[in-house]
């Protein structure tokens, strides 16, 4: 057979293919390492569980938490409101819309920071936005949301302070027992402010 | 994943290296297909040698194939690949000029260095001339400044110009392309020259 | 080959359309590794750049062109990705060069012209398509097969013109080839 009848065998197939087929409108691996490891570095993924906190008694709309932890854990306790996506199933397609989206703030927890860490690492360089890492955890969070030390007499002010604010939410999130009460809202409310549009890095032309 | 250099998978080094490396398939694959003869080369423009077309219009759809592809599986990310700005006046223009150039000395940049590296001395001659043309360009780049930054339209893909998907605009350019070798192998027949 | 047995030997050469696949997926690997095309125009601006910059370094400040270069390049404009790949080119061609037997010192003309002709018209042509290729922002590599393969605009409008001009003069240039 002459060649280029075996040639038009070969990419007429492959045409109709490519354009049958939506195109790949997705953008992975938005960020370079080097974008991501500056992301890391200032940790501006972590949010206080203070602010977590804060966020669920007032039952902020925007607050997406999102567990990591496997589903036995998640059973057996999780912070009001949030949702179980283990971390093997992050990038299965029917989470995509909860991970692209620009309304909502997600906040990774796992009983460290280590799996949420990852998480966050997972979205945040295919590109996604608005998403966090509650610090230090759920080890963090009983500490000092749930059984929060009265801090010694000689502390500043500050520190009654917040130890005031965390027994007030200690008290208001029912203080270590297990609730499931999800915030089903959707209405206007104000979005969080964020955020940097990551500046994109492309190869360098010219023939 | 890819492309593996603009997200830092592999060093600055190891790109340049990798340069070299698809650079010697490059100048391989162009030599093999006689791209370093420069009355081969002209011969598309008389219809007695198509091997230009041929090769340029298969290589074409057979990169721009791989990269939807490549797209579509996530093995590459297209925003990251660089895309020629279109300067719709010096493309023209510069096109143009580098036409005339093709019929005169009978290479292009990147053959002439194919037909030099086997011994071509007008291929060496032609990339003499090369340097000459750069240089002229910049000692007078004051003057055509204006030119050379006029009608600025972006990074535009020509599907998105023509208002088609990428895929659509790829199967056109296939069957275009095939319809011009079908062509070509008629033209071929019809102005056949001997050894040359 | 087999089905045009009519013309010029071409069986030593490899089939176009098989060279035209290899081409592309050269092409692809470039894209991928790089997230760029293949050029050639590109490694000798780096090159006069370099040649400029060594025999008159004020002209770094006074030539638009290279301050051009410079702000788009850094370091070393012969450590760049498109004089590394034209060294390729020059080894990958000497390798098929072995492989086929096409190793030969020579000007190739039309019997019709002599060779002073052919050559000057190279470097005609030669400096031309230098000129061209700055003006285009790249040349028939860089340019139109490059940018062709991700669908750029700017790459099909050069490639149109590129063709059509050389298809236009090609009857003026006859005796040159045929």
């Amino acid at each position: 057979m002459k060649p280029r009848i075996w040639l038009a065998l070969f990419v007429i197939p492959l045409g109709l293919i490519i354009a049958a087929v939506p195109q790949n409108t997705s953008h992975p691996y938005k960020l370079t390492a080097s974008q991501l490891l500056e992301e890391v570095n200032t940790r501006t993924q972590f949010i206080t569980p203070e602010t977590v906190a804060d966020m669920i008694v007032k039952k902020d709309p925007t607050l997406q938490l999102i567990d990591v932890r496997s589903q036995g854990e998640f059973e057996k306790f999780s912070l009001p409101g949030a949702i179980n996506i283990p971390i093997a199933d992050l990038l299965s397609e029917e989470h995509s819309g909860i991970f692209d989206q620009d309304a909502k703030m997600n906040v990774f927890y796992s009983n460290s920071t280590l799996m949420a860490n990852e998480a966050w690492m997972l979205t945040r360089q295919l590109g996604y936005e608005n998403n966090y890492v509650l610090e230090g955890g759920l080890n963090y969070w009983f500490e000092v949301i749930l059984n929060p030390q009265e801090p010694a007499s000689t502390s500043p002010d500050e520190e009654f302070a917040k130890y005031d604010f965390r027994k007030g939410a200690s008290q208001a999130l029912g203080g270590g027992t297990v609730s499931a009460q999800t915030p089903e809202t959707n209405s206007a409310a104000p979005k969080p402010a964020i955020k940097a549009t990551p500046k994109k890095k492309k190869a360098a032309g010219g023939c | 994943m890819g492309p593996l250099s603009v997200n830092e998978l592999i060093s600055e080094n190891t790109n340049l290296f990798l340069a070299f490396v698809i650079g010697t398939a490059f100048g391989f694959v162009l030599e093999s297909s006689g791209f370093s003869s420069s009355r081969k080369l002209a011969g598309v423009f008389y219809g007695y040698d198509m091997v230009v077309l041929k090769v340029f219009f298969t290589g074409a759809i057979t990169a721009m194939l791989g990269l939807l592809f490549f797209s579509l599986f996530g093995w590459v990310d297209l925003d990251l690949v660089y895309v020629n700005p279109t300067y719709l006046t010096s493309a023209i223009v510069g096109g143009i000029i580098m036409g005339l150039g093709f019929i005169m000395g009978g290479y292009c940049p990147g053959t002439s260095f194919c037909g030099a590296s086997i011994g071509k001395i007008d291929a060496m001659v032609f990339i003499i001339g090369l340097f000459l043309g750069v240089s002229l360009f910049g000692a007078g780049y004051d003057w055509w400044e204006k030119m050379y930054l006029a009608k600025f339209l972006g990074s535009p893909k020509i599907s998105e110009s023509l208002g088609l998907s990428d895929g659509v605009f790829a199967l056109l350019l296939i069957l275009v392309a095939l319809g011009m070798f079908w062509a070509a192998e008629w033209a071929e027949k019809k102005f056949p020259r001997e050894e040359y | 080959m087999g089905e045009s047995n009519n013309t010029i030997k071409r069986t030593k050469y490899l089939n176009p359309y098989l060279g035209g696949v290899l081409l592309g997926l050269v092409l692809l690997a470039a894209n991928f590794v790089s997230g760029r095309g293949l050029g050639a125009s590109g490694a000798i601006k780096s090159g006069v750049v370099t040649v400029v910059t060594a025999v008159n370094p004020a002209s770094v400040e006074n030539s638009g062109f290279v301050k051009e270069y410079r702000e788009s390049h850094t370091g070393n404009p012969m450590k760049t990705w498109l004089v590394f790949e034209m060294l390729g080119v020059l080894v990958g061609g000497f390798i098929s060069g072995i492989f086929a037997g096409r190793l030969k010192l020579k000007v190739e003309h039309s019997p019709k012209i002599t060779s002073n002709k052919r050559l000057t018209l190279a470097l005609g042509g030669g400096v031309l398509f230098g000129f061209g290729s700055q003006l285009g922002r790249g040349c028939t590599s860089g340019s139109a097969l490059s940018g062709m393969a991700v669908l750029s605009l700017g790459g099909f409008i050069t490639m149109m013109a590129i063709f059509g001009t050389a298809f236009a003069f090609a009857y003026f240039f006859r005796k040159n080839w045929i």
